[in-house]
């Protein structure tokens, strides 16, 4: 079947050619949804701002860094404490959030003084803090602030300290995946190369794309560390500033997050030769995979054995139970991009679900190549869906579960459909052999919780809920 | 089987299990292409396997895994001689380059910056 037009975007008829249903013998050469592109104006898009990509997603996740939000305070406000990434020195990352909280009449006359002096303050607060991010919001953006200007002032004041600075305002890009790119282009440019790290192991890595999503970045951590594996740099999850600067290192980049992320390993791999190895850090098969992958590369493959051998047997049992409860249930995946092709052969191969339809907030056509080459036929494929899109293909596929965000998942509670936080997840982590279950075990439960009933009964006359 | 269908049916098992198919450029497509599925064929041949360069080692680590998987999910393969093999391989190498880099509808892999 070709692209197709909803029969909610009528008035819309530019969405076709962001909505395929694949069918038996073909492949993306015929068909490939367009993505990456301006939202078509009278769609109620559910992507974020190009800003919010490079500050809630990349940045936002170092633990030893001022995040100085140049702008109104709600741009700071609305990209802090929705994810939850924690770090192992007491969260500062989530603790504080810092805003140069920009009104009318620095719009006016211009916000550099009250940007430098607030710089300036955080530092003077924070005396132990010596690294910070800046972040260019619309309003500085579009009065034609300089940052760096101020940076580069406030560096040679203090002395002692480091600054990123990152020109990535909301309207920068069509989506959050702009605001992914610039931090990682930037970041390469200006960071990558100005510290030198400690090397412990003749084994070292840079392990890319994942962000800490309750605990995840542990859970690998783990697993490498017991191979006998450094990583020099965690981009972004529970990570230094300097860590980060020290990247050109590692003997490999190793990828989880394609999407987010791939950019300074491509960058990396362009300047300093270090190879990028693409892995899916979810899935119980999947994650098997990536550790003999990352074995054979160093020759530890007997390292690699032990870990599987041991993790395989603290969680096969309770994974096996999910497995033999959930074959069948149909799923649809309406996350970021990279989720719907890391996702959907796990849940199909290891636990015997179906996916029946997947969309992407800020994919490129590369996700959706993963996504289809990997995906179902029959299946939907929606770049950008829209709220309407979301009611008529629920109607049309009737799925048993959702896993996206806040925002979908509230639209879909109302119609009594479990959901999974497929961002920031319900209980984590989600990656490696534990997540595995993790994720087995708040899907099954979401499925078969007694508030879905509860939620269609009219309590008004029961005792004790009435008034 | 005949030679197309073998290839077709290794086509299929990395078109849904291999991420390194899809990286960002055409030319980094070619590259790990052609570059992983030659160690795949030296692994499946028992020859020896160059990983004297950080890129060798790399191939190499992808080849074994994605051998592994065939050598599972295909039992035939193992009755297919030296050159049998690495003539299947070479069809597949055509058959990916097509789908993913000639043919491919993907705007952004001619960009000539990432």
């Amino acid at each position: 079947m070709p692209l197709v037009l909803f029969d909610c975007d009528t008035a819309i008829p530019e969405r076709k050619r962001h909505c395929y249903i694949k069918e038996m013998g073909e492949d993306t050469t015929q068909f490939l949804p367009s993505s990456n592109i301006s939202t078509i104006p009278g769609t109620l898009s559910e992507r974020g701002c190009s800003y919010c990509g490079a500050k809630l997603v990349i940045g936002g996740v170092l633990k030893d860094t001022i995040q100085m939000i140049h702008g109104p305070v709600g741009c700071a406000y609305d990209t802090w404490h929705t994810k939850r990434y924690p770090s192992d020195n007491d969260n500062f990352q989530l603790k504080y959030v810092w805003s140069t909280n920009l009104k009318e009449n620095d719009v006016v006359f211009g916000g550099m003084r009250r940007l430098k002096a607030s710089m300036i303050e955080a530092f003077a607060e924070m005396p132990n803090v010596k690294r910070m991010i800046v972040y260019t919001t619309c309003a500085t953006a579009l009065i034609g602030d300089d940052p760096k200007k101020v940076a580069a002032e406030v560096q040679a004041e203090l002395g002692d300290v480091d600054i990123f600075v990152v020109e990535c305002p909301g309207f920068a890009g069509v989506s959050q995946s702009k605001g992914h790119h610039e931090f990682n282009i930037g970041w390469m440019r200006e960071k990558v190369g100005t510290w030198e790290p400690e090397i412990t192991s003749p084994y070292t890595i840079n392990y890319i794309g994942d962000y800490n999503i309750q605990e995840d970045s542990y859970v690998f951590q783990k697993y490498f560390e017991d191979m006998g594996i450094q990583i020099i740099a965690h981009f972004t999850g529970n990570t230094t500033y300097d860590s980060l600067r020290g990247m050109h290192r590692a003997k490999l980049n190793l990828v989880n997050c394609a999407r987010s992320a791939g950019y300074i390993a491509n960058e990396l791999k362009k300047s300093y030769g270090i190879p990028r190895m693409d892995i899916d850090a979810w899935g119980f098969e999947y994650c098997q995979i990536a550790l003999r992958k990352v074995a054979a590369y160093f020759g530890l493959d007997d390292k690699a054995e032990e870990v599987i051998t041991r993790e395989v047997a603290k969680w096969k049992p309770k994974y096996d139970w999910y497995k033999a409860r959930l074959p069948g249930k149909k799923v649809a995946i309406w996350t970021g991009g990279p989720r719907l092709w890391h996702w959907t052969k796990a849940l199909e191969d290891d636990l015997g679900m179906k996916v029946v339809a997947m969309s992407s907030k800020f994919g490129h056509q590369e996700d959706f190549e993963k996504a289809i080459a990997r995906g179902r036929t029959g299946t939907i494929y929606i770049d950008d869906g829209n709220e309407l899109e979301f009611f008529e293909v629920i109607e049309k596929v009737k799925p048993d579960l959702l896993l996206t965000g806040p925002r979908v998942g509230d639209l879909v509670k109302k119609l009594h459909l479990p959901y999974i936080n497929g961002h920031a997840y319900h209980n984590g982590p989600y990656m490696g052999f534990e997540g595995a279950v993790n994720m087995a075990r708040d899907m099954y439960n979401a499925m078969n919780s007694p508030l879905w009933r509860l939620a269609e009964e009219d309590l008004s006359g029961v005792d004790g809920y009435a008034q | 089987m005949d030679m197309h269908s073998n290839a077709e049916a290794i086509f299929n098992e990395i078109q849904e299990k291999c991420l390194w198919q899809f990286f960002s450029r055409a030319w980094d497509r070619e590259e790990n292409i052609d570059g992983i599925l030659t160690k795949v064929g030296e692994i499946m041949a028992k020859e020896p396997s160059t990983t004297e360069t950080m890129a060798d080692k790399y191939f190499y680590a992808d080849a074994k895994v994605v051998a592994a998987e065939l050598s599972a999910s295909l039992p035939w393969l193992k009755d297919l001689d030296r050159d049998e093999v690495k003539a299947v391989l070479q069809s597949v190498k055509e058959m990916l380059l097509d789908i993913t880099v000639t043919r491919s509808l993907n705007g952004e892999l001619r960009v000539k910056n990432y």
